[in-house]
């Protein structure tokens, strides 16, 4: 009996160490003479159109081997890879803070001399630019697809019962009223995910706080107090609207109740829309641009860079990397993608888009549209769970100055950057 | 060996009942997890019943769907490869250590030092130690499966090392001192007379260092990643995206996840329980 | 070949483990505590700030918060859990029927993923209760969702920590109670004279493993309230992952590791040498 354990250890160490001798030498391949580049995406629930824009890819290229890896936990996995010094060449990730952090990091590559960056939609390529913390000499991004959010509603239940889309924040708020009412819930919120408390409060802050808000505050220029005030009292007037507790639901319940009829109007973007769909096939979906203003003219399209690709400093062969970058642009490609995901492209083109995003198109092929606040944020602020602790709260004064300070400790070294960036004369 | 006693034959009835009774506690939400793993998404209602009626039809799509998204086989395969090795492993070393250190801890400071050594590592947070382990594990090229094992190797430690020397604690000197006569080494002593008398505690072990690393994500996914393999929990991760989870699919393959595991415990009690004829000390 | 003495077979043994927890353990967390005093992000370039990072702990509203519901949290969890798992596992080990099949249906909670017991208890705490007895849910209460989590980290935790238990009452005798049966001890004060002093040991080691458990609490949070809500329910964990790992914050939060490490250690080597002491004395 022991001796058969002791037997079984020695030939489990035995295996473990042949296994290790060849897995040693595997690894460094590229004796095919072709020039290989990985591209490490973040978006798995896309694995299948990456898988077959990675197979034309392949068809057609004879002396590049393009490698495509949609991980699950993508952003561990490519910090990871960061620290192993093993990162991929090309990396498709969100435009958001973590770009930023890359950024500030210096593990991208200026691609500014790239061609198919004038393919892009020059918004697109501004709200990237914004990301920087402090203003960078040339360009890091190319935006690929973008997600827009505001307010969905069920097309039907507005059909059915004669409501009109509000383009105003009165004109919202009566609506909220008259479907109240009609005995039937206006808004539902997932707010036990605190994410989600983000959704509307980005929206909002499109509409009624400068676009820069974070890089004047930055520039010492003007509070938080100052500029998120009407944004904080309106997000207090949408929770009146609310259904009981909404603290006590997630974003799947708030999804799954939306899909089933139990509320007219679901503050979120288009991303939910899939879940959403995934209760409810056949729902009728549409949306429209948080009516945050007191006139239509003054609303703007809450949208930000979903996925772009970004070329790394590791990357050997930027030749290679820039014609991968060009075949992703290609219209074909880009529709391969549009198949499988809700999105909206960067370039600048006409694309047939999801009928959930009918009510948002104008503003979209206007170019109407800033960037997502909280792709500013440092995430470790955790803003989303101060704006619940507002919302359970609901003092705005209380909110806000915490705000203020939080964000001067949570920023400092970026601050102290663009301050001295500011006294060297800037560029602005 | 010592016969049955007579006792045991009569049941304890009111203590079976109250046993059983409180099993409710867990068949409820195991219940809750059957109904939803057969359901479809669009079965999915925000109230009482959305959880607990029964599904439309008892069609195992969801879990064939599961197996194919989570490429199972394969997944199973490598959780179970170092499952396996970490717990056998794990069993040699951990109760060699805690021999070693058990029998020697209360006479000499070395000892005594290395248990708090070992104990206290335990206390560390995974998160620090998890940067500096990726890029160890890459420079010493074994940023794969084996150094994962590795790994939980170092991270059960310290609680395997507890229960091994807890144990000891009850195991009389006196029995090893029999095998010294007979002009037996101390490491044959070891393996003739206390490995097998701890039976009931390599279970437990097995059971324990099976469970942590069976469920564990964060230490496959960072120290083997690029690797393209995959273990089940990793592969799991799949049901999870940003914006979306299926539910109905993920308690699909969790609920098959949790057979190995459950058979593995059932199997490794029946040791812990004979092991109380066996290790009764006489 | 000459024979190996009993300190040298132990030594033999001692050193090689102590040398692969140093490389696995120790050394990792060396890199984090230099890593603690930078401003780094876990990638990329970074600047060192000295002990900037310590000055900001100690005046950080949010760690304060977070250690004061982490010690909260872990008290009363371990104590519900050992009392609960003691129980159970005396019940377990009694003369009943269907032992196996209880013993194994008991064992389940410890197997469910995350995700899974983050749904059903998330669906119980939102439907099912409120339902049942006219109030709200428990997770969106600043003052209830602590207790909510204490719930689910038991329910999980109380399996092994009963497996522990039940192993550890294998090294009772059977003639212990036989004797004390003799001498008229049955019932309570069968269990607190025979039993528990013998099981002191699995008690010591059960305290600090669930004590360190519970300290560490993540997983529960992450599938129950992500913190929230208002932020009520941030545990020291918790901090260190999310903003560590996932946020940008790795010099700072490996910093509050240390710290963390620092304060766990001094409560177990406290613990350990209370229940040593008791173990000496019985």
């Amino acid at each position: 009996m022991k001796k058969r354990l002791i037997a079984t250890a020695l030939v489990a160490a035995m295996l473990i160490g042949t296994i290790i001798s060849a897995s040693g030498c595997s690894s460094e391949g590229s004796a095919d003479g072709k020039t290989h580049i990985t591209l490490l995406q973040y978006k798995p629930e896309a694995v299948k159109a990456f898988e077959k824009m990675e197979e034309e890819f392949n068809a057609t290229h004879d002396d590049i081997v393009l490698q495509i890896e949609s991980p699950n936990d993508a952003m561990t996995v490519l910090k990871t890879r960061l620290i192993k010094e093993d990162a991929p060449d090309i990396i498709g990730i969100g435009g958001d803070v973590n770009f930023s952090n890359f950024l500030d990091a210096e593990i991208l590559m200026d691609i500014s001399d790239f061609e198919g960056l004038s393919l892009i939609k020059q918004a697109y390529l501004d709200i990237d630019k914004n990301l920087e913390f402090v203003p960078m000499d040339g360009v890091y991004a190319v935006p690929y697809v973008a997600n827009a959010a505001g307010v969905l509603y069920n097309r039907q239940m507005f059909k059915d019962n004669n409501w009109e889309v509000p383009t105003t924040w009165n004109e919202f708020m009566t609506l909220c009223d008259t479907i109240k009412a009609s005995g039937q819930q206006p808004l539902y919120f997932g707010f036990k995910d605190v994410w989600t408390c983000l959704a509307p409060w980005n929206a909002l802050a499109c509409d009624l706080a400068p676009a820069d808000v974070c890089r004047q505050v930055n520039k010492g220029e003007t509070k938080f107090i100052d500029e998120y005030d009407e944004v904080a009292q309106k997000m207090l007037e949408l929770l009146d609207h609310a259904q009981d507790d909404p603290f006590a639901y997630s974003y799947n319940d708030a999804c799954t109740a939306f899909a089933n009829g139990e509320a007219a109007m679901y503050c979120i973007g288009g991303y939910a829309v899939p879940q959403i769909q995934s209760v409810n096939p056949d729902m009728d979906i549409d949306s429209f641009v948080m009516p945050g203003c007191d006139s239509e003219a003054d609303n703007i399209l809450n949208s930000g860079v979903d996925l772009q690709f970004c070329v790394t400093n590791e990357c050997k062969n930027k030749e290679a990397a820039y014609e991968v970058l060009s075949f992703l642009l290609e219209d074909s490609t880009i529709q391969t993608y549009l198949d499988d995901q809700n999105a909206v492209p960067c370039k600048d083109q006409e694309f047939k888009l999801s009928s959930a995003l009918d009510g948002m198109v104008s503003y979209i092929n206007e170019g109407r549209m800033v960037d997502y606040q909280d792709h500013y944020y440092p995430s470790e602020m955790s803003v989303d769970a101060q704006i619940q602790t507002f919302l359970l709260d609901g003092s705005v004064e209380k909110f806000l100055n915490k705000f203020d300070t939080d964000w001067v400790r949570y920023n400092r070294d970026i601050i102290r950057k663009v301050q001295e960036y500011e006294k060297k004369g800037g560029n602005e | 060996m010592k016969q049955k006693n007579k006792v045991a034959a009569t049941t304890n009835w009111p203590l079976t009942i109250l046993l059983i009774a409180g099993c409710l506690t867990v068949i409820f939400p195991l219940y809750m997890a059957i109904v939803i793993a057969f359901k479809k998404p669009t079965e999915m209602t925000n109230d009482i019943a959305g959880a607990l009626s029964l599904p439309k039809s008892w069609s195992l799509e969801n879990f064939a769907e599961a197996m194919r998204v989570t490429d199972f086989w394969h997944s199973l395969g490598y959780s179970v490869m170092i499952t396996v090795v970490t717990v056998v492993l794990a069993i040699l070393l951990h109760s060699l250590a805690g021999y070693a250190i058990g029998r020697s801890m209360a006479k000499n400071k070395f000892y005594k030092f290395s248990y708090l050594y070992i104990v206290s590592g335990m206390f560390v947070p995974f998160a620090i130690l998890m940067m500096p382990l990726v890029k160890q594990t890459a420079q010493m090229g074994v940023d794969n499966w084996f150094g994962v094992i590795l790994c939980y190797l170092v991270f059960y430690m310290p609680m395997n090392v507890m229960l091994y020397t807890g144990y000891l604690k009850n195991i009389p000197i006196a029995l090893e001192e029999a095998a010294f006569v007979d002009g037996a080494t101390t490491w044959q002593t070891y393996w003739k007379v206390i490995f097998p008398i701890m039976g009931p505690m390599h279970a437990t072990v097995a059971v324990l260092t099976a469970l942590g690393t069976w469920n564990d994500v964060m230490t496959p996914l960072v120290i083997m990643s690029g690797t393209g393999a995959n273990t089940l929990p990793l592969a799991q991760l799949t049901f999870q995206t940003q914006f979306g989870t299926n539910y109905n699919l993920a308690f699909a393959s969790y609920l098959l996840a949790l057979l190995p595991i459950l058979i593995f415990y059932l199997v490794c009690q029946k040791q812990i329980i004979n092991g109380v004829v066996n290790g009764a000390v006489k | 070949m000459k024979k190996l003495s009993r300190n040298q077979t132990f030594l033999l043994i001692t050193v090689p483990v102590l040398a692969l927890f140093f490389c696995f353990n120790t050394l990792p967390l060396i890199k984090g505590l230099i890593y603690s005093f930078t401003n780094f992000k876990g990638f990329g370039s970074y600047d060192w700030v000295g002990i900037r990072n310590y000055a900001d702990l100690f005046t950080d509203a949010r760690v304060g918060k977070s250690y004061l519901f982490t010690f909260k949290f872990a008290l009363v969890a371990t104590i519900l859990t050992n009392v609960v798992a003691l129980l159970l596992a005396l019940g377990l080990n009694g003369k009943i029927r269907a032992k196996s099949a209880l013993r194994g249906v008991y064992f389940v909670p410890r197997i469910l993923g995350g995700l899974v017991v983050g749904y059903i208890f998330g669906y119980i705490f939102t439907y099912i209760l409120p339902a049942v007895t006219g109030g709200s849910s428990m997770l969106s209460n600043t003052n209830t969702a602590w207790l909510a989590i204490v719930i689910v980290a038991a329910w999980q935790s109380i399996a092994q920590t009963t497996l522990i238990y039940i192993s550890g009452l294998q090294t009772v005798p059977e003639d212990v109670y036989e004797a004390g049966a003799i001498d008229g001890a049955t019932g309570w004060k069968s269990f607190k004279e025979l039993t528990f002093p013998l099981i002191i040991p699995f008690f010591s080691i059960n305290m600090v493993l669930s004590m360190k458990d519970f300290l560490m609490v993540f997983d529960q949070i992450m599938a129950l309230t992500k913190g929230g809500p208002a932020q009520s329910t941030e545990s020291i964990s918790y901090l260190i992952y999310n903003n560590g790992m996932g946020g940008g914050q790795f010099g700072f939060q490996s910093a509050n590791a240390v710290i963390f490490f620092i304060v766990i250690v001094a409560i177990s080597v406290f613990q350990l040498n209370f229940t040593g002491k008791k173990e000496e004395q019985l």
